[in-house]
């Protein structure tokens, strides 16, 4: 499961911002790599429609690195499987 | 003294084509662009016939990272606001500092029922981020300012079916006040949305089958999507870049008919008229064309009949009038932008579009409505009618240009 978010979150940055998935690391500053908070929302929209969970503004508001969103989208999956 | 303002680029994007030319050559031979409606849930709508714009690929225009954030109303405003300025011939720089003017009667409505779709009926709980930036009325003049980058006044308009005109009205007072040299006006609207054309419906105004404008058997309006855009200029500034002048763009007049929500007012809809042909100093007797609002609905045409007679008194008879929504059917905030070309068209090549679909005149409708042929004339000086649901109208007067 971790490792099916690591791939969507990476996937959908890459889509989102037209990158290659391959140069999109985990610990990657989502402002290196490029994203506003409109891509960062949107983002997360595909992300929350995915996994069926729910982001709080709080928690976007902390979101800095690709590790943290993969962080956060496990820690809401987490017994769901 | 007040200054003048020249027509220096024109673009459409309508059921007759996807540019000017299209637009104009399908006018010229009295073509219509109605027909039946496709991709919609047809068994579940009384409406078969539209005006829809054919072949219509947005990726011939907008690239995969560009679309997610263009409401089709937008997609048309910005196709047309580029084929003018291009037109017009004006570089980056001289738009730079230009009004941008867009009027629409509908917003993005596409936008909306597809987020509203997922909510109702699917039972999503959450929007997409993007319905607000993507649907909002004043997207079209967003995206226009942001792909042309013209970054002087920006802002939208909304009078329902003249809004265009009242757009074109908002950039003549602005390049007269000296506050732009240059705007850039748009009508557009993207109408085919499965809830729209129901609301369209239950105001029980749509023909079942085509637009008869002026006509005895006239049924109703016929809906219709796309964009027509204008650039407008000082002459000054117009012929100091030695600029294609397709017409002068004399004046407007604009009324509120307080009345019905719905039923035309012949005394609003002839102040409004009258006040146009003041602003313009044009006298009735100088008129030779006019591009009617004329719908097609029983109310609107007797209506707009008695109030050409109420301004053109004697003159009337002399009158061609002409219903070119019979053609493009009626994309209502684009509805003012369009006829706009057509009238300014009309003047540049001297040739007096058809009202199409006629048969013979209705009770009430005595005026030259120049039948399903084009016809060949001079004109000097046209005006162009814009009448909105609510009583709000807004009239433009165009005037042939001298030596142009």
């Amino acid at each position: 499961m971790r490792q099916n978010i690591e791939n969507a979150v990476i996937n959908i940055i890459a889509k989102h911002k037209k990158l290659d998935p391959s140069v999109i690391t985990n610990d990657a500053l989502l402002v290196d790599l490029g994203l506003t908070s409109l891509d960062a929302i949107t983002i997360m929209y595909d992300l929350e429609e995915k996994f069926d969970v729910e982001v709080t503004d709080e928690t976007l508001l902390e979101l800095r690195s690709v590790h943290d969103i993969i962080e956060g989208i496990a820690g809401l999956t987490s017994g769901k499987e | 003294m007040v200054k003048s303002v020249a027509v220096t680029g024109l673009g459409c994007i309508s059921a007759l084509g996807h540019d000017v030319n299209q637009f104009w050559g399908a006018l010229c031979n009295g073509e219509t662009g109605i027909r039946p409606l496709t991709n919609m849930p047809l068994e579940s709508l009384k409406i078969k016939a539209c005006a829809q714009i054919q072949n219509y690929n947005s990726l011939h225009f907008f690239s995969n990272e560009e679309l997610p954030y263009l409401d089709k109303f937008s997609q048309y405003a910005i196709i047309t606001a580029r084929e003018a300025i291009v037109d017009a011939g004006l570089e980056a720089a001289e738009i730079h500092n230009a009004a941008c003017v867009v009027g629409t009667g509908c917003g993005g409505k596409e936008t909306d029922e597809e987020a509203y779709q997922k909510l109702y009926k699917e039972g999503k709980t959450r929007a997409h981020p993007l319905t607000i930036p993507k649907g909002m009325p004043s997207a079209a003049a967003v995206q226009v300012s942001m792909h042309m980058g013209i970054s002087g006044p920006v802002f939208s308009v909304a009078s329902a079916c003249a809004s265009a005109a009242h757009a074109t009205a908002s950039a003549l007072a602005m390049i007269r006040s000296g506050l732009v040299e240059v705007a850039i006006v748009v009508g557009t609207d993207a109408p085919f949305t499965y809830g729209l054309i129901k609301a369209w419906e239950g105001l029980r105004v749509l023909s079942p089958d085509t637009c008869r404008p002026f006509s005895k058997n006239r049924s109703g309006m016929v809906l219709g999507e796309g964009a027509g855009a204008v650039v407008l200029e000082s002459l000054e500034h117009a012929k100091k870049r030695g600029a294609p002048i397709y017409a002068e763009l004399a004046g407007c007049g604009m009324s509120a008919d307080a009345g019905h929500i719905t039923d035309p007012s012949s005394d609003g809809a002839a102040r409004a008229i009258k006040a146009a042909l003041d602003d313009a100093s044009m006298n009735p007797g100088d008129v030779d064309y006019v591009n009617a609002h004329g719908t097609g609905t029983k109310a609107n045409d007797v209506s707009e009949t008695q109030a050409l007679h109420q301004v053109f008194g004697g003159h009337a008879a002399q009158l061609m009038v002409s219903g070119t929504k019979s053609m493009h059917g009626h994309p209502l905030g684009a509805a003012g932008a369009l006829e706009l070309v057509a009238t300014v068209l009309a003047i540049k090549n001297g040739i007096v579009p058809p009202t199409a679909n006629f048969t013979e005149a209705g009770e009430g409708c005595d005026l030259d409505y120049v039948p399903n042929q084009a016809r060949e004339k001079r004109i000097k000086s046209a005006v162009s009618n814009s009448f909105a649901f609510g009583g709000l109208n807004a009239v433009l007067a165009i005037r042939a240009m001298d030596g142009a």
